[in-house]
């Protein structure tokens, strides 16, 4: 009952005519984001955080929310007609969506797609209003010892899952750590790391890094091929059969639930999802030797999971304060940048902000259900846009949007050493998720660190003494170590030839 | 091992160093509890470690395949002039103003780089300087920057 009543505030305001507007834009240029090579969520969103800061905070976060998982329907596009994913998370697609695009089936594999996205997505948000109060009214309970064990859970997971090598992850996670330490102490004001610049005073920019190390790094792997054109499979009807919706509609049901959960676990990707998604229908299906060859099961189950998963991954973002993945990351650094803190106390200090963002994602949803269809030929013409004219408009924004943070070109500067940076680091396989990860949740873990050792006058048994942090702390020491026992246990069967 | 190895983790155990050194002029510990330089020092002390663990493991590794880090011909060209004009973006952006910088940075990008058309190149590069501009500075209320040079202002730019 209260849900509903927090449901229908958060309508209330969600539906009036800007905050359905801020929807609308962040849906479509989620859309274009998803569809362009060259620029993914993360990058996308980061760009985009400049252009909010006129806006109130709850059409900000209604538009910055939108973008993030109007990509996930952007990224379907590009893997049905060029068999090239628009982003990670609808790379599983290519397979049975560009086999139907051959058959002339493209269209509904769209559609398809767009209905199951619609349906994944609502039935994350759903999980969301009732996994909020109870979450919140648990996570309430937190002081700074059970925070800082959260936030170490938070980041073991992901480092845990990211990348083959958890030497790779844990040396990119103290390196997003080392970064957010720049600038003044949060305590005592003195400033540290700033190579004695002024700039460097308030801390390294959130947008510019991970501009550079996302978006920058992604148009360097670019430029290393010569730019081509795209060639686009023909596309007929977009309208699926009943036969269509009929094989849709267990793996629809499957991959949002599937999305769902997986969207909880800080560190699983929307990739994990899809790809789960795609070989649960494989075991499930009566004919799984069909799969390969352009199956309706294979477009619907995938593109369900990674819209669920975009919308379950808000969920511990939240509830608990804590973002399941680099692009969520992102908004919580534009919550912060507008004066808010995600967690328990959103819903009860700005409960208008929290519920109105919460209703704003079906109106999203709607809005991409509704406009995707009618305007696949428009992403098809923007996608043929040569690629030398594209990457040039692209940088322009990334320019723009480094600058307009605090009004310096001293960002650009750092966005361009951070692109080199991250193309490097990307060619040595070093997974980039946990620096955007630790970059904004460095000075928060720092911060409930440090209050807790005040609390305990220094003592670390404080840390053992509250059961929910001992938990939390047990939990990340296995997230951490199970892989090293995995490695450990691959070498051996190696070395004794298995 | 390849160099580029090397290079890459002599850098992170450079920073690690450097991150020791630094916070070893800050506050340890406070009568309150850990000072300023009690969480980057031991971050220091972990990315050092993992720095040497890293490298240590790619020397363990007998690939003896060829391997190439950076393309060749055109191909680094393009990436080198790409970032070269993103450092002279940054660096002219104050002097020469926004729609001024953005525009050669354009036309060079696209002209130069991108191989497009002359007047696809002017037209989109007009855009994304001038245009840029406009819509920023009226719709969007972001200032972007005017020149500094005293004859580029008086023309308004």
């Amino acid at each position: 009952m209260e849900a509903i009543h927090n449901l229908l505030l958060g309508f209330s305001i969600a539906l009036t005519p800007q905050n359905i507007l801020f929807a609308f834009i962040g849906s479509v240029l989620g859309t274009l984001i998803g569809v362009l090579p060259g620029i993914g969520p993360v990058a996308g969103v980061a760009m985009l955080i400049p252009l909010t800061f006129q806006m109130t905070p709850t059409g900000a976060i209604i538009m910055l929310t939108a973008l993030f998982y109007g990509t996930q329907y952007g990224g379907t596009i590009t893997s049905v007609l060029l068999n090239v994913p628009g982003e990670a998370a609808s790379a599983i697609t290519c397979i049975e969506g560009y086999q139907m695009a051959k058959k002339g089936r493209g269209g509904v594999a769209l559609s398809i797609a767009a209905i199951g996205s619609f349906f994944g997505g609502t039935f994350a948000t759903i999980a969301l209003v009732l996994a909020a109060g109870p979450l919140t009214r648990f996570a309430l309970e937190f002081g700074p010892v059970e925070f800082f064990a959260l936030i170490t859970l938070g980041i073991s997971l992901l480092m845990g899952l990211a990348g083959k090598s958890m030497i790779k992850a844990l040396m990119m996670g103290i390196f997003g750590l080392l970064l957010a330490m720049i600038g003044m102490d949060p305590v005592s004001g003195i400033p540290r790391f700033t190579f004695g610049r002024m700039e460097l005073m308030d801390g390294i920019g959130f947008v510019p890094v991970i501009m550079g190390l996302f978006g920058l790094a992604e148009i360097l792997m670019n430029a290393e091929k010569q730019f081509s054109q795209v060639f686009i499979e023909k596309m007929s009807s977009l309208i699926p059969t009943c036969k269509d919706f009929r094989d849709s509609f267990g793996p629809i049901l499957r991959g949002s639930l599937i999305g769902t959960l997986l969207g909880l676990v800080p560190g699983m990707t929307g990739s994990a999802s899809s790809f789960l998604s795609y070989i649960a229908e494989r075991k499930v299906s009566k004919h799984p030797e069909r799969f390969g060859s352009g199956v309706i099961e294979g477009v619907a189950g995938p593109e369900t999971a990674n819209n669920a998963h975009a919308n379950g991954a808000l969920i511990p973002l939240f509830t608990l304060g804590i973002p399941a993945s680099p692009t969520v990351a992102v908004i919580m650094g534009a919550f912060m940048m507008h004066g808010l803190i995600p967690g328990p106390f959103l819903f009860k200090e700005h409960p208008e902000v929290a519920w109105g963002v919460i209703a704003s994602f079906y109106i999203g949803n709607v809005i991409l259900l509704i406009l995707n269809l009618p305007l696949v030929g428009i992403w098809i013409k923007i996608l043929k846009i040569p690629y030398g004219l594209l990457f040039g408009i692209i940088l322009t924004f990334m320019v723009v949007g480094a600058y307009s943070i605090s009004n310096s070109a001293f960002d650009v500067l750092i966005m361009t050493i951070f692109g080199v940076i991250g193309y490097i680091l990307r060619k040595l396989d070093f997974p980039l998720a946990p620096v955007v990860l630790t970059l904004i949740l460095g000075p928060l873990m720092e911060r409930s660190l440090r209050q807790s050792l005040e609390m305990s006058q220094g003592d670390f048994r404080i840390f053992l003494e509250s059961p929910i942090a001992l938990v939390l702390l047990i939990l990340a020491s296995v997230f951490m170590i199970a892989p090293t026992f995995k490695f450990i246990k691959k070498k051996k069967s190696v070395i004794s030839g298995e | 091992m390849p160099l580029i190895y090397l290079f890459v983790g002599l850098g992170f155990l450079c920073i690690s160093i450097y991150v020791v050194w630094e916070s070893k002029n800050l506050e340890y510990y406070t009568k309150l509890g850990p000072g300023g330089g009690f969480f980057p020092f031991w971050l220091g002390i972990i990315m050092g470690g993992l720095s040497l663990g890293w490298l240590l493991q790619e020397i363990r590794v007998k690939d003896k395949r060829e391997f190439h880090f950076f393309p060749e011909g055109a191909d680094i060209i393009r990436i080198i002039l790409t970032v070269l004009a993103l450092v002279g973006t940054a660096c002219f952006m104050n002097f020469l103003g926004f729609k001024l910088t953005m525009f050669f940075f354009l036309m060079f990008l696209i002209k130069i780089l991108g191989k497009q058309s002359l007047i696809s190149t002017f037209l989109v590069a007009f855009l994304g300087s001038f245009g840029v501009y406009y819509l920023f500075a009226n719709y969007l209320d972001v200032m972007l920057p005017k020149a500094t040079i005293k004859f580029l202002s008086n023309l308004g730019l």
